[in-house]
C-alpha cells in the first residue's frame, strides 16, 4: 500500500461501485423492438388420475359415486348394487362387486351362473387443456407444432378454454392467435411444453397480446395518429412508439368493458421519419409491430408481413415459397426485409407472423 | 471491517452490479463432460437457454474431434418444428450443422413444465471399438462454431447475442464398465409411428414457376423423424422433402408420402386425385331399374295379348 493511501483506495472502489449502480441500467439491453418478454403468467399443471376426487379419469374404473355408467348388470351380473373401492383402500378406484348377485338359471340344467360380457377399463387419454383470456367474443385459432388444429370462441368476458385430446406424449409447441370483433388478428403467442403420458396437461394463465391497428400509416408531423385495438375487458394498455434512434415513447390507456381500446397520439413531438408501434396489456406479450411514417420519409415502411401468397394465412405454403426462393430470390415477394437475399432473417420474420 | 474485508466486499459488489453482458442466449451441450470407453455411445443433447428472450430461428454449426464417429442425429423431442436445413453430418470434416425454427417463437421454459423443453437435437457419437495407436487417454471436444446464430422473435429477424459452451469427454482405452448403448435402447423402445399428417397440393405463381407442388409436415415424438419418401403413381419410392414439385402436373396419379422415424416406424399419407376417387356406382341402380323394366314388360306382354 505504499503508493496509495487507504482513503484513495477506498475511493477507487467506491466510485466504480456507485457508477455501476447508477449507470448499469443504461447498459441493459434496450427493448429495441420489445420482444424480450417472457409470458410469465403462464403455468403448466399436470394432473394424472386422482383417486378420491369423485371424478373417474385415466385408468380409474370408478371414483366415489362416479361409476362411469356401469352397474352390476352391465358387468355381467344378474342384479345387485355396484360400488367403488374408496381412496386409501387396496384396489382403490376399482369396482367393488361384492354387492352384485349372480343367480343361477335355476331348475334343470343351470349354467351355474356364468357371467357374460367383459369389462374393458377406460383407456387413459393423454390430453392438453389450454385456457386464458383473449378479447370478448373473439375467435381463437390453436396451433399444434405450427399447424392450425382447432378454433374456439372466447366468451363475453374474453375467457377461453380448449381441449386437445388423444395426443402423443412428447414436446409440443402450442400457438394461439385471436381475431377480434373487427377482424384484426393478434400475433401468435407460443408455448413449448412437455406433454405427459396418460394425464392431463393444463396450460393456464395465457393472456393474448392486444390486437392493434393504425388509422393511417403515413401522416404529416403534428397530425393525430389514432391507434386502436382490442384486449381484455377494462385492461390497462401500454403503447410503445419506437424510432430508429432507439428513442421509445410510452403512452397508456384503458380498454372499455367490451375490450376496445383507443389512443389519439399527437405526432407533434416526432421528427420526420419511420416509426414502429406496439402495444401490450398488463402481463401479455407485445402485440404485432406496425409501422408508420411522418412527413415525406416514404420508401421502406417497415414490416410487410410474411403472407407471400396473400391468402390471409402465413403457413407451410409461404414457408415452401420461401425455401424455393432461398438465397437469391427468384421472386422479390419472398424477400421479406428487402435486402436482396432470402435467408434466416426472412425465415425469422415469417415465423413471427405465422398463423398456421 | 478491516481493509481486506472491505476490499473483498467492494469487489463482490462491483462484480455483482457491473453489466456483464448478461441476458445473452446460450447454446450448450449435455453432458458437457464425462469419461467413456472405446465402443461406447455418447448421446450429446444440444440445448438452448434463451435467458428470458423470445427467439424463433436457430442455426447451429458444431465441430467434433474426428476420433468420434457421429453416427446419427435425433430430432425427437426437439423444439424445432420447421427445418430449413435438416441435420447434416460431415464426418470427414468433423462437422454437424442444422437450422430451423419455431412458429410463434420460443420464450424458454414455462413454470410447471415437467420437461426441460429446450432441446434442439441430439447427436449420437460412437467411439470406435479400437482406437489405433492410442494406449493413453484421449480428450475429445464437441464445440459450436462462430457461424451459429439465434434470431429474436421480433418481426425483424434481429440476430441475438449468443454464447456457447463446449463439451469435453475423456476416452479411456481399457474397458472397466459395461458398454454404454443409450441410443440402441431408445430405438428399441420406440414402437410409435410419426404423427399423422396430410399432403396438400399447391399452385403458386411465386414458386416452381406456377407448377403444382405438394407440402407436408409431421414430427415424431420419440426417436425423431429420419426421412420422407414419395411415390407418384407407378413410380418407385424416392427420398424427398417438402415442398416437392410434382412430376405428374396433370394431377392424375395417386401420391403417397411416407414419413419414417429413426426406429424405422412409418406413417403414410395419401392423396387420391378427384378423378380417381371411387364414387357410388349409380350405374348399377340404372341397370337394375332398366333390367326391372324389361322384365316387367316381358311379364305383362302375354296378358295384353289375350
Amino acid at each position: 500500500m505504499g503508493l496509495l493511501s487507504k482513503k484513495s483506495l477506498i475511493f477507487l472502489f467506491i466510485i466504480p461501485i456507485l457508477g455501476g449502480l447508477v449507470f448499469s441500467p443504461l447498459f441493459l439491453p434496450l427493448p429495441k423492438i420489445l420482444a424480450d418478454m417472457t409470458p410469465t403468467s403462464v403455468t403448466v399443471t399436470i394432473s394424472g388420475p386422482v383417486c378420491g376426487d369423485s371424478i373417474r379419469e385415466g385408468t380409474e374404473q370408478c371414483d366415489g359415486s362416479d361409476l362411469g355408467s356401469q352397474g352390476c348388470v352391465s358387468l355381467g351380473y344378474t342384479s345387485g348394487t355396484l360400488a367403488c373401492y374408496t381412496a386409501g383402500m387396496p384396489n382403490q378406484c376399482t369396482f367393488n362387486t361384492s354387492g352384485c348377485v349372480t343367480r343361477g338359471s335355476g331348475g334343470t340344467g343351470g349354467t351355474g351362473g356364468g357371467r357374460s360380457g367383459v369389462y374393458i377399463p377406460p383407456v387413459a387419454v393423454t390430453k392438453v387443456i389450454i385456457q386464458g383470456k383473449a378479447y370478448p367474443s373473439s375467435l381463437i385459432t390453436v396451433l399444434q407444432d405450427g399447424k392450425a388444429v382447432t378454433t374456439v370462441r372466447a366468451d363475453s368476458l374474453a375467457n377461453f378454454r380448449v381441449e386437445i385430446a388423444d395426443i402423443t406424449a412428447g414436446t409440443y409447441t402450442f400457438g394461439l392467435w385471436g381475431k377480434d370483433k373487427e377482424g384484426r388478428k393478434s400475433i401468435t403467442s407460443s408455448f413449448t411444453v412437455t406433454v405427459s403420458k396418460k394425464g392431463s396437461t393444463t396450460i393456464s394463465g395465457i393472456l393474448l397480446p392486444p390486437t392493434i391497428e393504425l388509422e393511417k400509416t403515413s401522416l404529416q408531423k403534428g397530425k393525430i395518429l389514432n391507434i386502436l385495438g382490442q384486449t381484455g375487458s377494462q385492461s390497462e394498455v401500454s403503447i410503445f412508439i419506437n424510432s430508429s434512434a432507439k428513442e421509445i415513447i410510452k403512452r397508456e390507456t384503458k380498454a372499455r368493458t367490451d375490450g376496445k381500446w383507443f389512443y389519439a397520439f399527437d405526432t407533434t413531438i416526432l421528427e420526420e421519419g419511420s416509426y414502429t408501434v406496439q402495444a401490450k396489456s398488463l402481463t401479455s406479450t407485445f402485440s404485432q409491430t406496425l409501422a408508420f411514417t411522418i412527413g415525406e420519409a416514404g420508401g421502406k415502411t417497415g414490416p410487410k408481413g410474411a403472407d407471400i401468397n396473400k391468402d390471409g394465412k402465413v403457413n407451410l405454403v409461404d414457408f415452401s415459397i420461401l425455401l424455393y426462393n432461398w438465397n437469391i430470390p427468384k421472386n422479390t415477394m419472398a424477400d421479406l426485409n428487402y435486402d436482396g437475399k432470402v435467408n434466416l432473417v426472412d425465415f425469422s420474420i415469417m415465423l413471427y407472423y405465422w398463423t398456421g | 471491517m478491516n481493509f481486506n474485508k472491505f476490499l473483498i466486499f467492494s469487489i463482490t459488489i462491483l462484480w455483482t452490479f457491473l453489466p456483464l453482458g448478461a441476458g445473452a442466449v446460450s447454446f450448450y451441450l449435455e453432458p458437457s463432460e464425462g469419461q467413456y470407453q472405446a465402443g461406447d455411445t455418447i448421446l450429446v443433447e444440444i440445448k438452448i437457454d434463451t435467458e428470458g428472450k423470445c427467439v424463433n430461428a436457430v442455426k447451429a454449426d458444431l465441430s467434433f474431434s474426428q476420433i468420434l464417429n457421429a453416427v446419427d442425429f435425433s430430432r425427437g423431442q426437439s423444439i424445432i418444428t420447421l427445418w430449413v436445413q435438416p441435420p447434416k453430418i460431415n464426418q470427414e470434416k468433423g462437422e454437424i450443422s442444422f437450422s430451423g425454427g419455431i412458429p410463434g417463437g420460443y420464450c424458454g421454459r414455462i413454470p410447471g413444465d415437467p420437461g426441460a423443453s429446450n432441446l434442439l437435437g441430439k447427436i449420437i457419437f460412437k467411439i470406435p471399438g479400437m482406437i489405433v495407436g492410442e494406449a493413453e487417454e484421449n480428450s475429445v471436444e464437441v464445440k459450436f462454431l462462430d457461424t451459429s446464430q439465434v434470431l429474436l422473435n421480433d418481426g425483424l429477424g434481429t440476430v441475438a447475442e449468443l454464447t456457447t459452451q463446449e463439451a469435453i469427454f475423456k476416452i479411456v482405452p481399457q474397458r472397466t464398465e459395461p458398454l454404454k448403448e443409450g441410443w440402441s435402447e431408445e430405438i428399441k423402445k420406440d414402437v410409435f409411428s410419426p404423427e399423422p399428417f396430410q399432403i396438400k397440393i399447391q399452385q403458386e405463381p411465386t414458386a416452381f414457376e406456377g407448377k403444382y407442388f405438394i407440402t407436408f409436415l409431421t414430427t415424431d415424438k420419440q426417436t425423431g423423424l429420419d426421412y420422407y419418401e414419395i411415390k407418384e403413381g407407378e413410380n418407385n419410392w424416392e427420398r424427398t422433402r417438402s415442398p416437392y414439385l410434382l412430376k405428374d402436373q396433370r394431377l392424375q396419379s395417386i401420391i403417397k408420402v411416407r414419413a419414417v422415424d429413426k426406429a424405422g416406424n412409418e406413417r403414410i399419407a395419401e392423396y387420391i386425385p378427384g378423378i380417381l376417387k371411387k364414387t357410388f356406382p349409380y350405374w348399377i341402380i340404372l341397370l337394375i331399374l332398366g333390367g326391372g323394366g324389361v322384365v316387367w314388360r316381358f311379364i305383362r306382354k302375354p296378358r295384353t295379348s289375350k
